[in-house]
């Protein structure tokens, strides 16, 4: 026990959280990490590489990396699992056609066993579109009931009205926070 | 006691008479260096040699200045020599533009050698692709030892035009100079691949098949071979519109949409008005599109021209032969939907696609081009209700 006090006195004390966004193409998750950091949304451009922004939320320093869903960026994912306290799977709410291949994206992710301590949060985007699907009909697609391995949560939440955007990263960070800080 | 007497007088009388000769004769250095070549001489009697030189010439005060001076001139030459080799190796060898330069010639040069050898006589033939398979080697060992400066995307690029070289000289090869089959009947194992290749078709299909169960939330057209096919702002507006597997249709959509999807077209015709967020083309071929957008994404799609407004940026993936041109279309509410649309008039980033399968910043993708302004189409007016060729 002694050696687990250390080190979790030692996360303590950076009070970092590292976390991941992904999800297919055009999901929104440049959109939702700008939204965040109060940057104008309406010149983003599909993303070739990836995106990093730290900010402060909570007490704790986030740092949120957004990294492009083409689906010839989709194997470079693993290069960022390493040390990923949570992952933002971002789905888009609006694209229906695409939703099994979401689906199945989500689960390749994961089996990864880098992320098998991670914290789930699946972010419903762009429900404010007439042609959203609800989100027990993304629930179901993405099967995320079955899903044991991870604490898990979904939100409807949309990346240009900010709707429901905060309670579902204050829900990621409270839930990482609980597992890794738990002197607090 | 006599014999005491004999021995000392022999040994006295021999000692002496050597010594006569020693001091006499006195054997110089020449001749004591080629004694040594013929006799076995051993390293230790080398050695010893060499400082007993070493030595003698220590003790003489005048040659360590000589010494020091000739040390000090092969020093000097050694370092000309070892900056001569240098001038003579690196430097302009060890650039990108340079390789490239070197790297065309040697590979035309093996192009020259492969196009000669339906001209070769057949006795001739193998010894000419022997030379010609030694060329593609050093031009692979030349890329090979190149790594270290050029770019990672440089690197792949010349390493597949070695490839290409090769499996050419090969196919030529075996048509021209057929080897002699050896005797193991082949049986072909399905390579391993392929057989992922299969899997992940099987995947796709499936994926697909799952689709449908959504596809009644897709608000458009699919499935429709030789129509017009008209939509108005009322019901568009700002809603994600589909459009999928159409053939040889002319589709007008006249107002503001949320997003569009263009799915499996065939010979279409897309007249859009403004889409607020992202247009989606996937697997169209030989389409007209005019669009306006914030962003556009191609996947896997092949000769089609886009009329683009775009006011982010355009992507393209796994396309080839797509040609851009500006957004030149009018319909009459075309203003008012541009206005409610945020989308901003002033920024067009039409000549500007990225494409995600051509990394490289300083050379231009071959997958799309800027269509030539005389192949453009000025108007659009006569194209609204008119069924594509």
């Amino acid at each position: 026990m002694g050696f687990l006090t250390i080190l979790k006195k030692l996360r303590q004390k950076e009070k970092e959280m590292r976390i991941l966004m992904l999800g297919l193409d055009n999901a929104g998750k440049t959109t939702i990490l700008k939204r965040f950091n109060g940057e104008p949304i309406d010149t983003i451009s599909p993303t070739l590489g990836f995106n990093i922004k730290t900010l402060e939320h909570k007490g704790f320093k986030l740092n949120i990396w957004d990294v492009g869903g083409q689906k010839s960026l989709r194997s470079y994912w693993k290069n960022y699992f390493e040390s990923t306290d949570g992952v933002a799977w971002v789905v888009d709410a609006a694209d229906g056609a695409r939703l099994s291949a979401c689906a199945a994206e989500l689960r390749a992710l994961l089996t990864e066993e880098r992320l098998a301590a991670a914290t789930l949060l699946v972010l419903a985007n762009k429900c404010d579109l007439p042609g959203a699907l609800s989100l027990q009909q993304i629930r179901e697609a993405l099967d995320l009931d079955s899903i044991k391995s991870h604490h898990w949560r979904i939100v409807r939440c949309s990346a240009v009205t900010g709707e429901n955007l905060l309670e579902g990263i204050d829900w990621m960070l409270d839930d990482i926070a609980s597992r890794i800080f738990t002197l607090d | 006691m006599s014999i005491a007497i004999r021995a000392t007088f022999w040994v006295v009388t021999f000692g002496t008479i050597g010594y006569a000769l020693f001091t006499l004769v006195k054997p110089d250095d020449e001749l004591l260096k080629k004694f040594d070549e013929h006799s076995k001489n051993t390293d230790a009697r080398k050695l010893s040699k060499q400082t007993i030189e070493q030595l003698k010439e220590a003790a003489n005060q005048n040659s360590v200045l000589e010494r020091l001076s000739r040390r000090d001139a092969q020093r000097l030459e050694k370092l000309q020599k070892a900056h001569k080799a240098r001038e003579e190796v690196d430097a302009c060898d060890e650039n990108e533009d340079y390789f490239s330069g070197s790297f065309k010639i040697k590979s035309e040069y093996v192009e020259d050698l492969l196009a000669q050898v339906p001209t070769i006589d057949n006795s001739m033939l193998p010894s000419h692709f022997d030379i010609i398979k030694k060329e593609i080697n050093e031009l692979q060992k030349y890329v090979v030892t190149s790594t270290f400066f050029l770019k990672e995307f440089n690197l792949r690029k010349f390493l597949g035009i070695v490839q290409n070289l090769q499996t050419k000289c090969y196919e030529l090869e075996d048509r021209y100079v057929p080897r002699k089959k050896f005797g193991f009947s082949k049986k072909k194992l399905p390579k391993s691949h392929s057989q992922k290749q299969n899997l992940m078709d099987e995947a796709d299909g499936a994926a697909k098949k799952d689709s449908n169960k959504w596809d009644e939330n897709l608000f458009g057209f699919s499935s429709k071979e030789n129509e017009v096919l008209l939509l108005e702002n009322d019901e568009l507006y700002r809603r994600d519109v589909a459009l999928r597997n159409l053939k040889n249709c002319t589709i007008g959509l006249k107002g503001l949409m949320g997003t569009l999807h263009l799915i499996n077209l065939e010979n279409c015709i897309v007249l859009s008005g403004p889409v607020t967020s992202s247009v989606f083309v996937d697997k169209c071929t030989n389409c007209k599109i005019v669009i306006a957008c914030q962003q556009l994404r191609m996947h896997t799609s092949t000769k089609c021209d886009v009329y683009l407004h775009v006011t982010s940026k355009g992507i393209v993936e796994d396309c080839s032969q797509i040609r851009t041109a500006p957004y030149n279309l009018f319909y009459d509410n075309l203003e008012k939907h541009y206005e409610s649309s945020s989308l901003d008039r002033n920024s067009n980033n039409w000549d500007n696609l990225d494409d995600f399968n051509w990394l490289a910043p300083d050379v231009s993708s071959p997958n799309w081009s800027v269509l030539d302004v005389s192949e453009r189409i000025d108007s659009w007016d006569d194209w609204w209700s008119k069924i594509p060729l």
